[in-house]
């Protein structure tokens, strides 16, 4: 069955990030035999005064297919991994979705796209989990990422918000979109000013491309780039391009 | 490009889409640290918009390298 899960504010200024953990936690679902897991995918959340954050406020979130039988196991290492690896003065928080068993998904979804834009309590948080069916716990601190971990596995389940954790790795510096869609992290190659982009044509890859969440799928974003004859048509977006997702 | 917050904290004047001001500041800052992966943005590697002392806020970021950190 295929679940989501979601961390929040486990770092500090020295420590690791809170996507490492992610990833971490990914690689533990795995490596217990319990399933398997996509991508890691970073939301931002709102930054604003009343809100405790390190940096950057972001969730961090990634879905997973495990077996039958093994959802408290997953929700157990987890939970035990945020209490243990989070940093010193940190409030972190976990969520995890049972796709299955989620009541009412339109709520946690749009709980994520507010938590982009207005300040939500804990208790607001813990009541929406308790309605759709959601687990949300506090591993330390004052668990305050419990708001954004649920915000977070909102988002990711509305399709349309964050960008991938690391990037896409290539041989070389120019593919044709065809290589790129082979890629298991790609679902789509698109044109951010929605012209075609066919299988055929060479994109040139930028420094560390990543995809992003567009309609549920992980898109690699493309501009036109400036081509003389047999050069590429396209080149990946700039990190500073692909900073609104 | 910097004011100072009552509380004494340094806030970047130039806002969150000031690249070449970013990372000009950066360039010579004795505490600039790079942030992890998810969390750069700048195409300028050494840029406070990537540092991982910088705190963002809803218009710029304000600092929060302090000396003894280095």
């Amino acid at each position: 069955m295929q679940i989501v899960i979601s961390i929040d504010d486990t770092d500090n200024l020295e420590s690791r990030g809170t996507g490492e953990i992610a990833s971490l936690i990914a690689e533990g679902l795995t490596a217990n035999g319990w399933g398997s897991a996509s991508l890691v995918t970073r939301h931002q959340l709102l930054v604003h005064p009343d809100i405790p954050y390190t940096s950057h406020n972001s969730a961090m979130c990634f879905l997973a297919e495990i077996n039958e039988g093994c959802l408290e196991q997953v929700i157990s290492f987890a939970g035990d991994f945020l209490g243990r690896e989070s940093a010193e003065g940190s409030d972190p928080g976990l969520c995890v979705v049972s796709l299955p068993d989620l009541k009412h998904a339109p709520e946690l979804i749009a709980f994520g796209r507010r938590a982009k834009l207005e300040v939500i309590t804990m208790p607001e948080a813990y009541q929406l989990a308790d309605r759709i069916g959601a687990h949300l716990s506090e591993h330390g601190g004052t668990g305050q990422g419990i708001i954004g971990a649920l915000a977070g596995a909102g988002l990711r389940l509305w399709g349309n918000d964050g960008r991938m954790k690391g990037s896409l790795k290539f041989s070389r510096e120019t593919v044709p979109a065809a290589e790129l869609l082979a890629h298991p992290n790609v679902d789509e190659v698109r044109s951010i000013t929605g012209e075609s982009v066919d299988a055929l044509d060479l994109v040139r890859l930028g420094e560390k491309p990543k995809t992003v969440l567009i309609d549920g799928a992980s898109v690699l974003l493309v501009s036109a780039a400036e081509a003389g004859e047999g050069e590429p048509l396209w080149q990946t977006l700039h990190r500073k391009e692909l900073k609104d997702y | 490009m910097w004011r100072t917050l009552e509380n004494g904290v340094r806030e970047f004047i130039a806002g969150k889409e000031s690249w070449a001001a970013a990372a000009v500041a950066a360039l010579d800052c004795p505490g600039f640290m790079l942030d992890v992966d998810e969390e750069v943005i700048a195409d300028e590697e050494r840029s406070c918009y990537n540092c991982r002392y910088r705190r963002w806020s809803a218009a710029s970021f304000t600092c929060q390298w302090r000396p003894q950190q280095g």
